[in-house]
């Protein structure tokens, strides 16, 4: 009874079939995430725990949307943001910090604090997918 | 007869005397050094208006009546020196000690001559002027010897000096306050740490303190001005002189910037702090500015920041951990209890790789250490069955925290149905460290568990510690494992690199 209206809330948010990015380093972080995409009848890119390894895949594969962890072991993860902004892919920021002042192209890029529920993210991803393509597109 | 007419036309002439006395006063008052030097030329210039041989005075203070100094005149010192008794014995010779009193009690002056002629010891004359302040005594000169004794006006020559002698010595002792007083704020200035400047007209300075050369290495004459600025940091210029734009107005100056440090060949933080030194009227003369060297505080503060930055980064890391560990342990079972119970085993896993985490000063853990607390908490670290061997490695945090929750999945397994249950059964956990192709070092860590019977139902928590060792590892660390359930026992296998960029984490360097 539970599982059917859970899969049948998981079909109304309309990911099914999207092919998703996740790059998180924390292993259970980014496993979670992928079970809660794979929940949702998503595609998941992913997960990688790093830049290079994220870079490599958005240069390969198709992606609607990105979830990221804004740091990558002490790196960030802004240039896979910029990549994923040349080919108008929304993405979705995860942050550990506070008071994080993000830099100034990043401002409209919506995030999550950590720790997030999990309901936030699957609503968040929805609704960037949502979103018109780029006017410039 | 003769001798009255003589003193009726000598008025005049007298008069002059003293006023030149008056002028000679105020001229040792110019040139001598001290106080003491003072009193005696002042004494010497008594004894010769008045024809005195010798002269001393006494100074008392005005409440206790007590005697605060006692100057003898250079001709009374070499007096005593040819004759008994020594300099500074307590008794005038010969002086009635009443008359002393009359003069410093009664506030007047005193004649004393003795019989003419008298073949006698000293004195044979005394003469006795008090010094007055504001209508009180407050000390007196006395002379000694004359011959044919003082007369009238000898006495009020010595009345007529006493006020410029009394003003000449109040005037050199406030002058030697003061310059006592230069002196102790110049080796207070010279001495603080601080850095002491003087300026003017918006921050054109005119002195500093000589730690500005010995830090900056500029001469004081060239800080003069706006020379100043050359040492401190290009970046910092136009700021610091919009603060001083704004000062006068706001009354002060606060303003942080750097300057070079000649011999260290760096910027350091300085925090500056001027307030303006203002005339009667409130108009501002000049401002007199400290700088104090900030740059260790300054960086400790940097340093503390990005501490509880990264501490943030890592509980919110680690809160979310725990959370998917409770999920996994809660969808292994439906069991309450024994999810609480594998949930605790995790959690106190966690907690424990914290804790020798933070104990250690560089962060580090060592592995052994972190095998043997693990064993500790399931009371089988002095088991016979079991042997731990292997060199010294020390885990960085992350690492740590990895291995630490495999090492806990492992032995729970063993306590419950593995090595550490069985009897006659054996746990060997070893490692060694090695290079490999990449010139990255890694560890090599296998445990192995023998004569355990097979088990015939896999243990439903194995879901999770297989994830975590087949999984999470690599994902987490790039690790490469393996795990095989083998007839006599587990085996398994876990080989790590240990970059030397994770040997230290950025946030531990300092």
């Amino acid at each position: 009874m539970t599982t059917a209206s859970g899969s049948q809330a998981e079909g109304a948010r309309g990911l099914q079939g999207k092919r998703i990015l996740v790059v998180e380093d924390e292993y259970f972080i980014a496993s979670d995430l992928k079970r809660a995409f794979q929940k949702a009848e998503a595609v998941v890119v992913g997960p990688v725990g790093d830049v290079g390894q994220a870079l490599a895949l958005v240069a390969e594969q198709a992606i609607d949307v990105a979830v990221l962890d804004v740091n990558l072991e002490g790196t960030n993860s802004y240039p896979i943001a910029d990549r994923l902004s040349e080919r108008a892919v929304p993405c979705l920021f995860l942050t550990g910090y506070d008071g994080w002042s993000l830099p100034e192209a990043y401002r409209d890029t919506p995030r999550l604090a950590k720790p997030f529920a999990m309901e936030a993210v699957l609503e968040t991803v929805a609704r960037l997918m949502n979103v018109p393509p780029h006017p410039a597109g | 007869m003769g001798t009255d007419k003589a003193a009726s036309a000598r008025p005049i002439e007298r008069k002059n005397e003293v006023l030149e006395s008056i002028n000679r006063i105020f001229g040792e008052a110019l040139s001598t050094k001290n106080e003491e030097q003072l009193a005696c030329a002042c004494l010497a210039v008594a004894e010769d208006v008045t024809g005195a041989r010798t002269s001393f005075m006494s100074e008392v203070d005005v409440r206790s009546g007590e005697f605060v100094r006692r100057t003898i005149s250079d001709r009374a010192r070499e007096a005593h020196a040819a004759s008994r008794p020594p300099p500074g014995s307590d008794a005038l010779p010969g002086i009635a000690p009443d008359a002393v009193t009359r003069v410093l009690r009664g506030g007047e002056s005193v004649i004393v001559n003795g019989p003419a002629g008298a073949d006698r010891p000293t004195p044979r004359a005394f003469l006795g002027v008090p010094l007055k302040q504001d209508g009180r005594t407050v000390g007196m000169i006395g002379l000694i010897d004359r011959d044919g004794g003082f007369r009238a006006e000898d006495r009020a020559a010595a009345e007529a000096l006493a006020p410029a002698i009394l003003h000449a010595l109040r005037s050199k002792h406030a002058e030697e306050a003061l310059r006592a007083s230069e002196r102790r704020l110049q080796v207070l200035v010279e001495g603080v740490p601080q850095m002491v400047w003087r300026a003017v007209n918006g921050g054109h300075w005119t002195w500093a303190s000589p730690q500005w050369t010995e830090y900056t290495a500029q001469k004081e004459v060239d800080s003069h001005g706006l020379g100043w600025l050359d040492p401190v940091h290009p970046e910092d210029r136009e700021g610091v002189q919009k603060v001083w734009a704004d000062a006068i107005q706001r009354g002060e100056f606060h303003a942080d910037y750097r300057v070079r440090h000649a011999s260290e060949g760096r910027y350091r933080w300085f925090q500056t702090r001027a307030t303006p030194v203002r005339d009667d009227r409130g108009r501002v003369i000049e401002w007199l500015g400290t700088s104090t060297d900030v740059d260790d505080l300054r960086r400790l503060q940097e340093r503390q920041q990005t501490l509880v930055a990264e501490l943030q980064h890592r509980v919110r890391n680690i809160l979310t951990v725990v959370r998917s560990v409770f999920s996994r342990t809660a969808d292994m079972s439906n069991d309450v209890e024994q999810v609480a119970d594998h949930f605790r085993g995790r959690l106190d896993s966690l907690a424990r790789t914290q804790v020798i985490v933070t104990q250690s000063a560089s962060g580090r853990v060592d592995l052994e250490n972190l095998i043997r607390e693990e064993l500790l908490s399931v009371g089988a670290s002095d088991s016979p069955a079991l042997t731990i061997e292997g060199p010294e490695v020390a885990l960085p945090p992350k690492a740590a925290e990895s291995i630490g929750l495999a090492i806990h999945e492992l032995t729970t397994n063993a306590v419950k149905y593995g090595a550490l249950r069985t009897p006659g059964a054996r746990l060997h956990v070893s490692w060694t460290t090695n290079m490999d192709y990449g010139g990255v070092r890694r560890l090599n860590l296998i445990w192995s568990e023998q004569g355990v019977p097979a088990i015939s139902v896999r243990p439903a928590r194995q879901g999770f510690g297989s994830e975590l060792i087949t999984e999470a590892l690599p994902y987490r660390l790039g690790a490469e494992t393996s795990l095989q359930f083998r007839g006599g026992g587990i085996r398994c296998t876990i080989s790590v690199p240990l970059p030397e960029d994770m040997a230290a984490p950025d946030w531990r360097q300092g």
